[in-house]
Formats: C-alpha cells, sequence, structure tokens
C-alpha cells in the first residue's frame, strides 16, 4: 500500500502522521510525507534576498522533518522497515559452493520519503498522488477553522473531492470509537476492505457496516455484497454491526452517528452516494462533522 | 433441551439469524427446527386447483428448497444439529404461527437487519404473528457475540416472567447477565437541579427494591447476575449503551403504543432481543 500523507505545519498535521505511523506500522505501507509550499510564500522569501532554492532553515522543510522523526518513534530500531542499514562486508554464496564476502548495502524494506513541492497545496498533493500512484492520501485538519489549512484554505475539502484514490481527513480532536461506513453499491474492493480492517485494529473501535436504501428494503447486490462483507470480517475476529438506512435519513443519520470517531463513505461509479453527496455535501461533511472522515474509491 | 423453530428467507436477515441460533445451540442444550414459508403472492396468484395447484407448489418449493439449504449448508460445519427445514407455500406469519401452535416449541427465531428507522421494527411488533407467538421470541438484528445478557426492568412489570424465560433458556450457560431498571427521560427535557436531585434520590431507592427482587428470583433460579443498575436516560442514549450486550431481554404488552419509550428503545438497540409478551 502507498500512502500519501499531505501536511502543512500546523499541529493536526503531527496528529495526522502520527496517526499513519499506526497505520503503516501494521500494514508496512510505503509513506511520502509531503509539503507543498505555495509560489507566492516563495515568491516573497526571494525578495527579502532569499535565494530560489530550500533553505536548511525553511520552516515547512523542518517540519517535515520533525514529522518523519516524530513517525519513526512508533518504531523499535530493530523493526523499523524504513531504516536505512548501513554498508558492510557480507559472506554470499555467489554459486554453488563459493563465497564471497562482498560489500553490501542493505536498503530499507519500505520507503519513507519527505517530499516539498511548490505551487497550489491541493493541484501539488493531486499531482503527486497521481505520479505516484498512491493508494491512500491522508490530511489532517481541526474544526477550530472549518477544517481549512493555512490562510484558510480548503484544502481538505477540495482533496477529498477530486482526488481519483481513497483520501483519509482526520480530525485531530477526535477519538474513534466506531468506525461507520457506509455503502450501496457491490463494488467493493479487496483493499478497501483491508484498509478499514486495519483502521479497526488500529484503533481498537467498533465497526458498523451500514447499507443505503432509497426505499424499504436494500438492493439484492448490496445485501449479497454486505453479507459477504459480515463473512469477511467475522472470519477476521471483528464482528461488524450491520445497519440499514434510508438515503431521506442519511443526514440525520451521520450527525447522529459521527460523533464517535470515524465515517467511511464507499463512492462507486454507480452510487447513490455520489447523488446525495455532491461536492457540496462532502465539503460539509469534512467541514462539520466532528468525526475523521474516510472516502473510499 | 430447548426447542427453537428459526424462520429463514434467502436474505441476510435470515443468514445473521441462523448463525445466531447456531451460536446459541453451542451454548445450551437447544433442538434447532428451521423453517421456511414460500410465499405464493411473490409468483403471482396461484393457478387452478388440484393436481395443477400442487404441481405448481411443487415448483415453487424446489427453487426455494435450492435457496435456504445453500444457507443451512453454509453453517452445518459449525452447527451440526441442522436438519432440513420444513418447507411450506401460503401466507409467511399464518404458517409459521400453526407450526408454533402444532408443536411445542420453547423459542422462535427470526432476523430482521437493524434500521434507523423503526418502522420495519414496529411493523413486526404489531404483526400478528407476533402478537398471537405461544413461546417467546428472539430478534436477533445483528450477529453479536452471546457472552453478555441484560435484563431490561420497569415498574410496575411482571420480573417473574423475564426471570423464568430467560432462565429456562440459559440453564447451565456460561453467559454474563446485568439487571437495568429503566427509568426513561424524555430526549431534551430540562431538570433542575435541586428538584433532580431529590427524585434521583427516590428513584434510586425505587430501584434498589426492584433490582433486589429481581436478583433473588435469578439466584433462585440458579444464575448469579454479574451487575444491577438504574439506569436514566432516554430511549436512544439507553439503546445505545447496551451495543455491547448479545442479548437484551424484555418484556413487551400489547397495550403498548407507539410512543411507548421501552418500545423506542427496542427498536433502536441493534443486538438481539428475547421478548416475553405479558
Amino acid at each position: 500500500m502507498k500512502i500519501l500523507v499531505a501536511v502543512d505545519q500546523n499541529p493536526y498535521s503531527a496528529h495526522a502522521v502520527g496517526e499513519v505511523a499506526k497505520l503503516a506500522a501494521n500494514t508496512w505501507a510505503n509513506v511520502t510525507l509531503l509539503g507543498v509550499r505555495p509560489k507566492k510564500a516563495f515568491k516573497a522569501d526571494r525578495a527579502g534576498g532569499l535565494p530560489m532554492r530550500w533553505g536548511a532553515d525553511d520552516t515547512l522543510l523542518k517540519a517535515l522533518r520533525d514529522y518523519r522523526e516524530l513517525f519513526l518513534t512508533n518504531f523499535t530500531e530493530e523493526d523499523c522497515p524504513y531504516i536505512q542499514r548501513e554498508f558492510g562486508y557480507e559472506l554470499i554464496e555467489v554459486r554453488k559452493g563459493v563465497w564471497e564476502e562482498l560489500y553490501v548495502s542493505k536498503s530499507a524494506k519500505k520507503d519513507l520519503r519527505t517530499r516539498m513541492r511548490l505551487g497550489n497545496p491541493v493541484k501539488g498533493i493531486l499531482a503527486e498522488s497521481q505520479e505516484e500512484e498512491s493508494d491512500l492520501i491522508v490530511l489532517g485538519c481541526n474544526n477550530l477553522k472549518g477544517c481549512g489549512w493555512e490562510d484558510g484554505t480548503i484544502v481538505p475539502q477540495k482533496v477529498v473531492n477530486e482526488a481519483l484514490c481513497s483520501v483519509l481527513v482526520v480530525k485531530e480532536e477526535k477519538k474513534v470509537n466506531r468506525i461507520v461506513c457506509c455503502l450501496d453499491h457491490d463494488k467493493v474492493s479487496q483493499q478497501s476492505l483491508e484498509m478499514i480492517n486495519q483502521l479497526v485494529t488500529l484503533y481498537q473501535g467498533e465497526l458498523e457496516i451500514v447499507g443505503l436504501t432509497e426505499g424499504e428494503e436494500l438492493k439484492v447486490e448490496v445485501e449479497k455484497k454486505m453479507d459477504a462483507i459480515l463473512r469477511y470480517y467475522t472470519a477476521r475476529q471483528i464482528k461488524p454491526l450491520i445497519e440499514v438506512v434510508q438515503v431521506s435519513a442519511l443526514d440525520s443519520f451521520i450527525s447522529q452517528e459521527a460523533q464517535w470517531g470515524l465515517m467511511a463513505l464507499w463512492m462507486g461509479k454507480k452510487s447513490i452516494l455520489e447523488k446525495v453527496f455532491p461536492k457540496g455535501k462532502v465539503n460539509k461533511l469534512v467541514k462539520g462533522s466532528e468525526s475523521s472522515v474516510l472516502i473510499l474509491r | 433441551m430447548v426447542k427453537a423453530l428459526v424462520s429463514l428467507n434467502a436474505d441476510l436477515a435470515s443468514s445473521i439469524a441462523l448463525r445466531y441460533a447456531c451460536q446459541l445451540a453451542n451454548m445450551i442444550s437447544m433442538d434447532l427446527q428451521t423453517i421456511h414459508v414460500e410465499e405464493a403472492d411473490h409468483e403471482g396468484h396461484p393457478p387452478g386447483t388440484g393436481w395443477v395447484r400442487r404441481t405448481w407448489e411443487k415448483g415453487l418449493l424446489e427453487t426455494a428448497q435450492e435457496e435456504i439449504s445453500q444457507l443451512i449448508n453454509a453453517e452445518r460445519a459449525s452447527c451440526p444439529g441442522l436438519t432440513s427445514p420444513k418447507m411450506f407455500v401460503g401466507e409467511r406469519e399464518t404458517e409459521v404461527l400453526r407450526e408454533l401452535e402444532e408443536e411445542p416449541y420453547d423459542l422462535f427465531v427470526e432476523g430482521v437487519l437493524y434500521s434507523f428507522s423503526s418502522s420495519n421494527f414496529y411493523k413486526k411488533i404489531r404483526s400478528k404473528l407476533y402478537r398471537q407467538a405461544p413461546c417467546p421470541i428472539i430478534l436477533v438484528k445483528n450477529l453479536v457475540s452471546l457472552k453478555r445478557v441484560v435484563l431490561l426492568l420497569e415498574d410496575g412489570t411482571d420480573l417473574g416472567l423475564r426471570v423464568t424465560t430467560f432462565s429456562k433458556i440459559f440453564e447451565g450457560a456460561d453467559v454474563e447477565v446485568d439487571l437495568f431498571h429503566l427509568k426513561f427521560q424524555a430526549a431534551g427535557r430540562l431538570s433542575f437541579r435541586k428538584r433532580e436531585e431529590a427524585t434521583s434520590i427516590s428513584r434510586q431507592e425505587d430501584s434498589d427494591d426492584v433490582l433486589k427482587a429481581a436478583k433473588e428470583m435469578l439466584l433462585a433460579s440458579g444464575q448469579t447476575p454479574r451487575g444491577s443498575r438504574m439506569v436514566h436516560d432516554t430511549p436512544v442514549k439507553i439503546a445505545d449503551s447496551l451495543r455491547d450486550y448479545g442479548l437484551v431481554v424484555s418484556y413487551i404488552s400489547h397495550s403498548m403504543g407507539k410512543k411507548s419509550p421501552l418500545l423506542e428503545l427496542l427498536s433502536r438497540v441493534p443486538s438481539a432481543i428475547l421478548l416475553c409478551w405479558q
């Protein structure tokens, strides 16, 4: 799994990095920590006489380095898959019955990259996720500025709307006790099921699978998929609760459930969630919800 | 031995109910009989009479039997006592009720998907089958672990009925039992602190008596309750606090209206509920 953690210099980003580190400890994901510096800020620095390059004392660069250290504190040195091993001699069988002591470098098993981009943060995050084929983008925010980032820009909301992969918006102030996953179609990827599985393990929370329906009853294919999901998790010693919610009651359901922790929406091409959650509503959900939000694609 | 009838359809609710019943059968001495009623209305009006009708019914049953057998076969490994289902064509409630009246069942089990809207639950509770069932009913909403059971107690209700029903089913089973004495609070209602403190003391005294009586009855029937307490909150909040229980045992009465806080609570409980008619 490839996780892209988009950060700014606020404490909620540190919180998001900490959450991803816990997730990565279970999944051994390849992780990229990305900071995007708006061009105008760079120009201002340049006007101040600084050269057009990242200075060692650049605040964003410094924050990224701190986040990398924070990420690594979640691992012991022996078990950390992200640490580059030292160079040294090692006896290796080069042909049958012939050994040679070679000077080798043991590379890290998994990647932990720290990257900087220049430009619009939303475009930078989306470009990075597409170029690197990320499976999940993680961003932090809090409700103090309506989930806005520096300068009040609504980066998390825009990334949630535009990204082609899954996006997790981690709310700094909320402890996750329950993971509520809403489903209205039968195209659920194995990877998204595993991602939920990891989150349940990470937060030690309850899992609730919600089937959305426009009428009184679930569509047959959705019901069959929910049965398969129930069996999948039960086999992994997780006992999810199943709940049926009518689309017309979705708003009140979300406002009631959001207090518990993490709201996940499985968005599909034919999903009614795409209809009931147009961009504006997703913005509202990310902005207003007390809970962290995971959009699964 | 407890003799239970489990109603099955080829759907998720039945699959959950069957797995829950199997879990129960592995805990207590229980004989599980499954039943499926193929409703003729699903396939249009029955044609003719005599052999024409019988042939048509046979065709319907064969298709249904295949689906129900798949459901049962999937659970057979964990539930070896499962036998072939009883299959009927007709009106579901009437046929199930007839079966419950003809055979000495101690328990009826069926599934309904837990819903944010309570309408399906209310429909079930008001149905002829539920109102006339000669035995207690377990309504399974989710596949939850049956390690913990809670008995809900309310003032002015027959405690003995719930305790006897529970003790009969769970005789010798390794379950933790809690007793909750319910005092409902209207949603959004404000209470003044002084008055609230005074009523809280008298409420607690009432509860102590009810809980003590229920505890004694349970002990007399060989069950030791793990904990007991008075719960004073809105139906929705109490229901949410019952999420960890594998079974919620409650009384239910024919006189309960739609606005009954106990019914609201039971509709919002995501676990299985054991209904004892009073």
